[in-house]
């Protein structure tokens, strides 16, 4: 898209776009004006309402104190501007010089990595010396120093910083297409509108990854798509399996990503190549879901998303003909569709381009056993319905929830889960790790997190509640979808109001603030007995006396302290 | 060609094509500072496929300067 355009649209989604708005600083020692509506563009078509404000130029540590409380920090740190003309000076510097320098800079990485200790995020670009030593043979100063820097900057930075590689972005495009030189000479813009277009498309992950905006599941047709060939027509003996894209799929599922099959096809000929087939690298165990029917494949995404209790706009879905793709393009846009190429070899890029689609800032415990807590919600379902009386079978279940408060332990999951969860979530407030770290070492608040396990398995922590003591106000609550439907939600209640009790509240405030996905939990506070004291816009208030709260009483989940 | 370059225009400055004509310079349209104006051309040379010399840049000013300068690249061209 040309950028003209980009600016037309990004002025049109700027009145569309109605989240709450998410602000990011620019902050540079080059001009980067030109990033701007590129940045709100990539952003504002996924729903992050993004605005981005611009630092000024070559202010990159005042930068850092003025927009520390941005949702989010971008620092184009380039090493040819460290002084004006640096990348020709460099060479003729004394050694003390050129180390003095080196400490000047790290002192300003020191001084910029605490003031933006507490921002959410910061994005800092790795040093790169490749724009103006693209054709130094011998290993010169600029390589020395960017090296040196980079490990530093590794080194100091801590979790709420994420590195960026730029050389990827600038090789994918070429040094010439990513550099406008006429106007670094002119007015110091180092990067061309080309390389605003991919650097932003690149690191795009992230921030849905922190907006809550992360695909959970990947689903793919089968014949040309996980193997060549046509099973119903070629035969077992013929198809050639895919096995790059079968590893990918299967580094994915190891992380979280919860593999499904869509596919028209006879249903025991697929479990036969799931089974049997010696070159399959995904085996019947690493898929959640399997539709190999021959209904039509918008009904089976709908069931398969309903099935997992995740959105639409969570699925992306690889087939090889354009029709099947075409039709979920355009009845299920919030699916992402692509096309499976007919060369292996483009398929294999495609496949890693996907992958960055389930991007995750921090990786859990939870997420690496998600595969199996599906398949055993699954189960759980499948039970629910032959047993007539809902109250009986969860009596059958041996539910236990385990109650964790403060859990320093927990803070990388905690974090995930606020940033992640969208349905039974009352407030939707995402937080990052070091928000929660700051959360929990606060004496004024209580982070309550709970474990729900019963025997099909143990869901790991999957709800979380935030209370602040000092206002009496329940800051978060939220439950996984894993573990709805089982009336955990009010045995939580129970655990809550029991706490604020022993603090001497009298009475405890709550929320819900309204948006498009947790409809679900809008009477939620009603149904525990609240009462609704005002509404503003898409929030409303409630409260309750706590010696008038009653418990719903529910005998069939056991609740044990952990620790 | 003269369309398209006022479209590129509307597009930058965030306005009405129609209020752009001959005339139109960075006297007359507002939002038509030193910022835009870097992003004006880059857009113009996006559109059109071609490269302004260095020494143009500052002086393309006015929608007649940017047309004869673009025209003169196409010609070259062809």
């Amino acid at each position: 898209m040309k950028y003209n355009e980009i600016i037309k649209l990004n002025n049109e989604l700027e009145k569309k776009v109605n989240s709450a708005q998410y602000s990011i600083a620019i902050i540079s020692n080059i001009m980067v004006h030109q990033s701007e509506e590129i940045c709100e563009y990539f952003l504002r078509v996924d729903s992050i309402n993004a605005k981005v404000l611009l630092g000024e130029y070559d202010n990159i540590v005042q930068g850092s104190i003025k927009f520390k409380d941005a949702n989010a920090v971008i620092i184009f740190w380039e090493a040819c501007n460290f002084i004006d003309g640096f990348h020709y000076k460099v060479e003729s510097f004394s050694n003390s010089e050129f180390e003095s320098i080196i400490e000047k800079i790290k002192i300003e990485i020191n001084l910029v990595i605490s003031n933006l200790e507490d921002t959410s995020l910061v994005l800092i670009n790795r040093f790169s010396s490749l724009i103006f030593n693209q054709f130094s043979l011998s290993n010169n100063r600029i390589n020395q120093l960017v090296e040196r820097l980079n490990i530093f900057l590794e080194d100091r930075c801590s979790a709420n910083f994420e590195i960026i590689d730029i050389d990827k972005v600038i090789s994918r495009l070429s040094i010439k297409s990513s550099t406008d030189l006429r106007y670094y000479y002119s007015s110091k813009t180092l990067y061309s509108i080309d390389f605003y277009k991919k650097y932003f498309e690149y690191i795009k992950p992230i921030f849905l990854s922190k907006t809550g905006k992360i695909k959970k599941a990947l689903i793919f047709d089968c014949d040309n798509t996980l193997w060549k060939g046509v099973l119903g027509e070629e035969g077992f003996e013929n198809i050639k399996i895919y096995k790059e894209v079968q590893y990918l799929a299967l580094q994915l599922a190891k992380k979280g990503v919860i593999i499904c099959i869509c596919s028209k096809n006879n249903p025991e000929d697929v479990d036969n190549v799931l089974e049997n087939h010696p070159d399959m690298i995904l085996r019947d165990k690493d898929i959640v879901i399997k539709k190999v029917n021959w209904n039509d494949k918008v009904s089976n995404l709908i069931s398969i998303a309903q099935d997992l209790n995740i959105g639409l706009d969570s699925l992306v879905f690889l087939d090889d003909s354009s029709f099947e793709v075409g039709l979920i393009k355009h009845n299920l846009p919030s699916v992402k569709a692509f096309q499976v190429p007919s060369q292996e070899y483009k398929y294999g890029l495609l496949m890693r381009k996907v992958s960055n689609l389930f991007y995750i800032a921090s990786q859990t415990k939870e997420d690496v056993q998600k595969v199996q807590f599906y398949k055993d919600q699954l189960q759980r379902d499948k039970e629910r319905g032959n047993i007539e009386n809902i109250e009986d079978y969860l009596k059958s279940l041996d539910l236990v929830l385990v109650v964790h408060i403060d859990d320093l332990n927990q803070v990388s999951r905690i974090a995930q889960m606020t940033q992640k969860t969208n349905q039974f979530n009352l407030t939707t407030k995402r937080y990052t790790e070091s928000d929660i770290k700051k959360l929990v070492e606060d004496g004024s608040k209580t982070v309550i997190s709970i474990s729900v396990s019963d025997r099909y398995g143990d869901s790991g922590i999957t709800g979380l509640s935030i209370l602040d003591n000092s206002k009496s106000v329940v800051d978060t609550l939220l439950l996984s979808c894993r573990i709805l439907g089982r009336n955990i939600e009010y045995k939580f209640m129970d655990i809550i109001v029991n706490f604020a009790k022993n603090k001497d509240v009298r009475v405890l405030n709550s929320q819900f603030i309204k948006t498009t996905k947790n409809q679900q939990v809008s009477d939620f506070y009603e149904k525990c007995g609240f009462s609704k004291i005002g509404e503003v816009d898409d929030s409303v208030q409630y409260n309750i006396r706590i010696d008038g709260y009653k418990s719903k009483g529910i005998k069939y989940i056991k609740v044990i302290n952990g620790k | 060609m003269e369309n398209r370059i006022k479209k590129v225009m509307g597009d930058i400055f965030n306005i009405d094509v129609n209020s752009i004509n001959d005339k139109s310079s960075s006297d007359s349209i507002e939002n038509w500072d030193s910022l835009k104006h870097m992003n004006l051309l880059v857009a113009l040379e996006e559109e059109f496929d071609v490269e302004f010399d260095d020494v143009d840049l500052e002086n393309l000013l006015n929608f007649q300067l940017i047309y004869t300068a673009i025209r003169e690249r196409i010609d070259d061209i062809c």
